[in-house]
Order: structure tokens, then C-alpha cells, then sequence
């Protein structure tokens, strides 16, 4: 089972050698995705084992795989697959108008690989220090894909991502040194004083002061990963500037994948600290929710809506780790599972739009569900979905965080509605105008290909799907996975 | 390896501790003087110094601790930060780009030395040896190398240039750094390792947009980094 757990990244990033092929766009494309299914599976199989059988470990914890990492692995890997999917399509479009060429098709192909490669690696350690080391390495990666197209824009923010971000890896190196030098009190090994179960089990004997510092820098350090505000900067040009499907990528499995690492940290930190955890959570939260929603507002460059669409969301995730209890844990990871597909969706709909009407400015598209029907149907029912609108799986998880929220204090949780509204109006008519409405002349009518539909199509059933009913099996990993951090 | 011994022979009195601290001082110092500099050139070669001190640190730990690893990464240190980022820096950015005096710095060198300065005293206010669980290293390190993570943010913020930034990230890594071998010398050497990956891997992919992007804006200063604005 070990091995299966150690191919789960591998498989990905086995995409990385499509390179060195003699392959087409078409070729390099399937490649990635190919990888990327078989990963998927794998996770699938993993989770399976997980749920059953209880965590996976093996070469003294730097193979560690319990509930929680295999429920964010199983979210990152079909975020992975859909985005692969759409990288078929969007290889393809670039070779054909020639706006790549053959060494930029190449190092996309790389860096996707590596990017979706190492985040699903570093889900699956239970080193702290490797987990720190990966999460760096796929962020390397992703820079490469956001300063791709070469231009002085895409180069600009790529710049302003990988200084920003190294910025804030380097804090949360500082916290993982605290975290280590917190555990001197314990009698273990040094490596097993990196090792997170090691340190969840003796997590009540941990130093305090260096345990707070440590906190608080992953908070900040991560939380600049995860673009909770004010570290959320970089977040809307790199996703404005990247690929569509890297947009994709960056919106729906990294910023999660610094997520859960703030949950590994809040678990280890929670029975010394208590409640102060959360009351960081919750300030982060609300700041991030404040700022994502009044940025969407503004109407301009639809890829930057989305991306401070993801601010809001991220926010919502920490308010409910910060709402805490079971209640405030299930809605936070049945969020991100959902938020994470829909994001997905919403990014690859913008690249198929972008492709067409060759503008990135939502007042320049206009009836895309005249010329387009698919598209516009996704991007309308996606954006619905990702306002938390029924039937969709949002609205579940958005739900449910309230819920927890109305446990603890009821004036948070109005305040967290209260913006969810302004959220939903700044959002929806931005996209209600561009999918609605007469469509000027000249965007050509294109034919809709099979392979650009299918992770489209495929993120919007799940979507309905977790909104109707949550299979029996993804209910008791969560419940598991809760059970694997309190 | 037992805590008792290490205390022992890093303590401040003993003579490693004592070169220790010495080479914290000078590294700081480093960071001061890049910090009251306004050419390019000056920044990589205090940058240089700084880390070949640093390498210096890392091998009386070494030493001091019986750390075999620890040797590895204080060679590694000296090689990879003391010359090569500091020559690629020079050949491929301020060679390539003529570049010599930095103009975009956004408050005067005065102003950022006095600033430096309340940072370390802020540094030393804050992590006062005694809040250390254990008195294990000099007592001296430990905030001076956050003095060196703070001057190093500090100089990052107050300039603009790419390149200036980049020198910005570096000394603030080279202060984590100090921090991680006194307090921590026993992380295991894969994790160190694999830091050290990165940060090579980060120092090539930001040498390559610095001179992708000075090539197409004729200027990498930040300021002119204007595009992408609301």
C-alpha cells in the first residue's frame, strides 16, 4: 500500500520527461494527463485503504499518510486531473496560433508536472521539514509556469510572486525551526521531532513561548501560500498572468496545500494554546473575506475577479478552522474539497474564453452563451456555484460553516453572511453580463471539442453531486479526518 | 546526542561560543553595511562576506558539536553562497546590465541605518536569551540572527530594484540560516539539504526573470513595475 501511496505523486510527475520526447503539443498535453489520472486513481485506492485501515507510515514518518492528508490529496489530484485535462486543450490552441513556441510548450509541460508532482508529495509527509522543503520546490515550479508567456506583464508577476512567496516560505521555515526547537523538552529522536505525529502526540508537553512564535509564523508564512490578507498580494497578478489551467492549479491545490499545513500546525498547537489558535484563524479569516470581497467590486480583468474570489474563499476556510469544533472542521474541509473543483472549473472556463475573445477584460466579453453555449452555461452555473448557490456543493459548506459560526457567536456569523452578500452581488453581475447578452461580431463560432468540455463538464457534476448528497465514503473520511487532528 | 553537552560547549564562555558570536557580530554588521549602500556591486560583496562568515559559523558548530553533516553544509555554504550566487549575480545582472548606482531606493540611507537600528534593539528586546528554554547556544546568536532576518526584510522593503531585492531575501535567508545551526543543530541533514536545494533552485529561477524582465523594460527597477495595477 506504501508503494501505491508513493506513486500517487509520482505518476505526475513522470510528465516531467514528456519533454525530452519528440511530441507534439497534442502528445505533451496527454502526457500530463495520463500522469495525472493515474495519480488520481491511486489516491483513490490510498483513500480507500486510509478510511479503512487507519494512517499509512513508513521510512520513519517521511511516508505519512492519515485521514486528513489523504482527503486533501484526493481534492489536490482531481484538481490535478481536470487541469491536466484542460492543458490538452490549451497546449494545443498555443502551438496552432503559434503563441508558444516548441521550448515554452516544453517547459509548460515540465512545470506542470513538477507543480502537480510535489504538491501531492508534500500532502503525503509526515516531516515537517520536508513538507516546508516541497510545498518551496512546487512553488519554484508554478513560478516558472506563471512567468511562461514571457511577456513584461506575466514576467512582472512572476517576479512579484516568487519574492513575495520565498518571503513568506522563509517565515514559515522560521516557524518549523521554533516548532523544533519548542519540542526540546521531549525525549525523542531529532528527526521524530520534526515528525508530525510524533508531535501531535506529545503536542501538551511542547514549550509554550516557542510554540506560539512557531504558530503565528506558519500562520503568516503559509497563510502568504494560502493568500489569506494582508500576505494575498502576489495572488491576483500571478493568477491574472499564469496559463489558464496553472491559474487553475495555483487557485485550487496550492493555496490548499498551504492550508493544510496551517492545520498541522494549528493541531500540534491547539492543546497548549487553546483558543488563541483560533482567534488568529478568525481574524486572518474575516480580514481576507473583507478584502476578497471588496476587490471583486471593481470590474475589469475577470481572471483577477476569480482570483480575489479565491481570497474570499480562502478566508472562509480559516474563519470555520477558526470557528473550530466538529462542525466549523467538516464545513472547513467540505469547503475546500468544493471550492477547490469549482475554482477549477470557473479558471478553465476563463482560459476558454480568453482563447476566444482574446481579451482578459470582462467588459469586452459579452454574450458568451450565444457564441459559445457550453462555456457561458459553465461559467454562469459555476459562478452560481461558487457564490454558494443551491443545488450546488457550496452552498452545503457554506451552510454548514454558518452553522458552527451561530454556535460560538452569533455576531460573527452575521458578519460572515453580511459579506457573503456583498461577495455574491460584486461577483455575479460581472459574470451575469459577460455570459448574457448580444455578442459582437468577429468572435469567431468555434466548435466545442470533446476534450476542453470533458473537465468542465465532469468539475460541474461534482459539483451538483456533493450538493445533493455526500457519498457514505468521502463523509467518513472527513469524520476520520477530523477525528486525526483533535 | 544529549542537551546537557551541547550546552557545554557552546556556551558563551567557552571559545567557540565566543567565535560564534563574533561571527554573528560580523554578520550583522555585513547586513548594516549593505543596508547604508547604494551600489550594486557593494551589495553582492558584502553579501559574499556575510555568507563565507556564515560558512565560518556553520563549521564551529560543526566542530564544536562533532556534526559531520554540519561540515558538509558549511562547505556547501562557502562554495554556493560565498562565490557562485554572488559571481552569477555579478556576471549574468550587473555585468550584463551595466548596473552601478541604485536609485530606487525609497527612504534615504540614513533613515533605513536608524531604522536597522531599532529593528535590533527590537530584536534584542524581543527574544532576550532567558525566554530560551534552555540556555543550549551563545546567548548572543539567537537575536542577532533575528536582527539579520529583520535588517534583511528591512532592505527589501526600502529598495526597489529587483536585483536589491533579491540581495533583500538573501542576507534575511543567511540570518534564518545562523538561527537554524545554533538552535537547531541537530535538524536532520536531508531536511537541511533539501532547504539548501531550494534556495539555489529560487536564486537561479530569480536570476532568470530579473534579466528577462530588464531585458524587455530596459529597467528592472520595481517602481517602473507599474503594469499591473488596479
Amino acid at each position: 500500500m506504501s508503494a501505491l501511496a508513493v506513486l500517487v505523486p509520482v505518476l505526475p510527475l513522470l510528465g516531467a520527461l514528456a519533454p525530452l520526447a519528440p511530441l507534439r503539443a497534442r502528445g505533451l498535453g496527454f502526457a500530463l494527463a495520463g500522469g495525472a489520472v493515474g495519480g488520481f486513481a491511486c489516491a483513490v485506492a490510498v483513500a480507500v485503504h486510509v478510511a479503512g485501515h487507519g494512517a499509512l507510515e513508513a521510512g520513519s514518518g517521511f511516508l505519512y499518510v492519515d485521514p486528513l492528508s489523504s482527503f486533501f490529496t484526493l481534492t489536490i489530484a482531481f484538481v490535478v486531473t481536470l487541469a491536466s485535462l484542460g492543458s490538452v486543450g490549451y497546449l494545443r490552441n498555443e502551438e496552432r496560433t503559434g503563441e508558444l513556441n516548441r521550448l515554452q510548450l516544453r517547459l509548460y509541460t515540465a512545470g506542470f508536472a513538477l507543480f502537480g508532482g510535489l504538491m501531492l508529495a508534500s500532502l503525503e509527509t509526515g516531516n515537517l521539514g520536508l513538507l516546508w522543503v516541497l510545498i518551496e520546490a512546487s512553488t519554484l515550479a508554478s513560478a516558472l509556469l506563471v512567468g511562461l508567456e514571457g511577456k513584461a506583464r506575466s514576467l512582472e508577476a512572476a517576479w512579484k510572486y516568487i519574492i513575495i512567496s520565498s518571503f513568506g516560505v522563509t517565515m514559515a521555515l522560521v516557524a518549523t525551526l521554533f516548532l523544533f526547537y519548542a519540542s526540546s523538552p521531549l525525549a525523542l529522536s531529532p528527526n521524530q521531532r520534526l515528525t508530525w505525529p510524533a508531535l501531535f502526540v506529545h503536542a501538551g508537553l511542547l514549550q509554550r513561548d516557542s510554540l506560539r512564535l512557531a504558530f503565528l509564523l506558519a500562520v503568516i508564512g503559509y497563510g502568504t501560500k494560502v493568500g489569506l490578507a494582508p500576505m494575498h498580494t502576489w495572488l491576483p497578478d500571478a493568477h491574472s498572468e499564469a496559463p489558464s489551467p496553472a491559474s487553475a492549479m495555483l487557485s485550487a491545490a496550492l493555496l490548499n496545500t498551504g492550508m493544510y499545513a496551517i492545520v498541522r500546525f494549528q493541531a500540534v498547537a491547539i492543546p497548549e494554546l487553546g483558543r488563541y489558535t483560533n482567534h488568529v484563524l478568525l481574524v486572518f479569516g474575516f480580514a481576507s473575506i473583507a478584502i476578497g470581497a471588496l476587490f471583486m467590486v471593481r470590474r475589469g480583468n475577470f481572471k483577477r475577479l476569480f482570483a480575489y474570489s479565491s481570497v474570499e474563499h480562502m478566508g472562509i476556510i480559516s474563519v470555520a478552522l477558526g470557528f473550530g469544533g466538529v462542525l466549523g472542521l467538516y464545513g472547513a474541509l467540505l469547503h475546500t474539497l468544493n471550492h477547490a473543483i469549482g475554482k477549477c472549473v470557473l479558471f478553465l472556463t476563463s482560459g476558454e474564453v480568453v482563447q476566444r475573445w482574446r481579451t482578459r477584460d470582462a467588459g469586452g466579453v459579452v454574450g458568451v452563451l450565444t457564441r459559445a453555449p457550453l462555456v457561458g452555461g459553465v461559467l454562469l452555473l459555476g459562478s452560481l456555484a461558487i457564490l454558494g448557490t443551491p443545488p450546488f456543493g457550496l452552498f452545503l459548506s457554506e451552510f454548514t460553516i454558518v452553522r458552527a459560526g451561530f454556535r460560538g457567536s452569533a455576531w460573527l456569523a452575521f458578519l460572515l453572511l453580511a459579506l457573503l452578500v456583498l461577495a455574491f452581488i460584486a461577483f455575479a453581475r460581472t459574470t451575469a453580463d459577460m455570459a448574457t447578452g448580444e455578442p459582437a461580431e468577429g468572435v469567431a463560432q468555434e466548435r466545442q471539442s470533446i476534450v476542453t468540455a470533458l473537465p468542465l463538464l465532469a468539475g460541474m457534476a461534482a459539483l451538483l453531486l456533493l450538493g445533493l448528497w455526500i457519498p457514505g465514503g468521502l463523509n467518513s473520511l472527513i469524520m476520520r479526518s477530523i477525528g486525526a487532528i483533535r | 546526542m544529549s542537551v546537557l553537552a551541547t550546552a557545554e560547549s557552546l556556551s558563551a564562555t567557552s571559545t567557540s561560543g565566543v567565535l560564534l558570536d563574533l561571527s554573528a557580530v560580523v554578520m550583522l554588521l555585513c547586513a548594516f553595511a549593505c543596508l547604508g549602500s547604494k551600489l550594486f556591486d557593494r551589495y553582492v560583496a558584502y553579501y559574499a562576506v556575510q555568507s563565507i562568515v556564515l560558512s565560518l559559523a556553520a563549521g564551529v558548530v560543526a566542530y564544536a558539536l562533532h556534526q559531520p553533516a554540519l561540515w558538509a553544509l558549511a562547505v556547501l555554504t562557502f562554495l554556493i553562497k560565498g562565490l557562485a550566487i554572488p559571481l552569477a549575480t555579478r556576471r549574468f545582472l550587473l555585468d550584463r546590465l551595466e548596473l552601478h548606482r541604485d536609485v530606487a531606493i525609497s527612504t534615504g540611507l540614513s533613515t533605513s541605518l536608524i531604522i536597522g537600528a531599532f529593528l535590533t534593539a527590537f530584536a534584542y528586546l524581543a527574544i532576550r536569551p532567558s525566554t530560551l528554554p534552555h540556555a543550549l547556544v551563545a546567548s548572543a546568536v539567537v537575536p542577532l540572527s533575528t536582527a539579520i532576518v529583520l535588517l534583511g526584510g528591512l532592505a527589501m522593503v526600502v529598495r526597489r530594484h529587483t536585483i536589491a531585492q533579491l540581495i533583500g531575501w538573501l542576507i534575511l535567508e543567511n540570518g534564518v540560516f545562523l538561527g537554524a545551526i545554533t538552535l537547531t543543530a541537530t535538524f536532520p541533514f536531508i531536511v537541511e539539504a533539501g532547504i539548501f536545494l531550494d534556495l539555489v533552485a529560487a536564486v537561479l529561477i530569480m536570476i532568470t526573470f530579473v534579466s528577462g524582465l530588464a531585458l524587455r523594460l530596459a529597467t528592472a527597477a520595481a517602481p517602473e513595475l507599474r503594469e499591473l495595477r488596479h
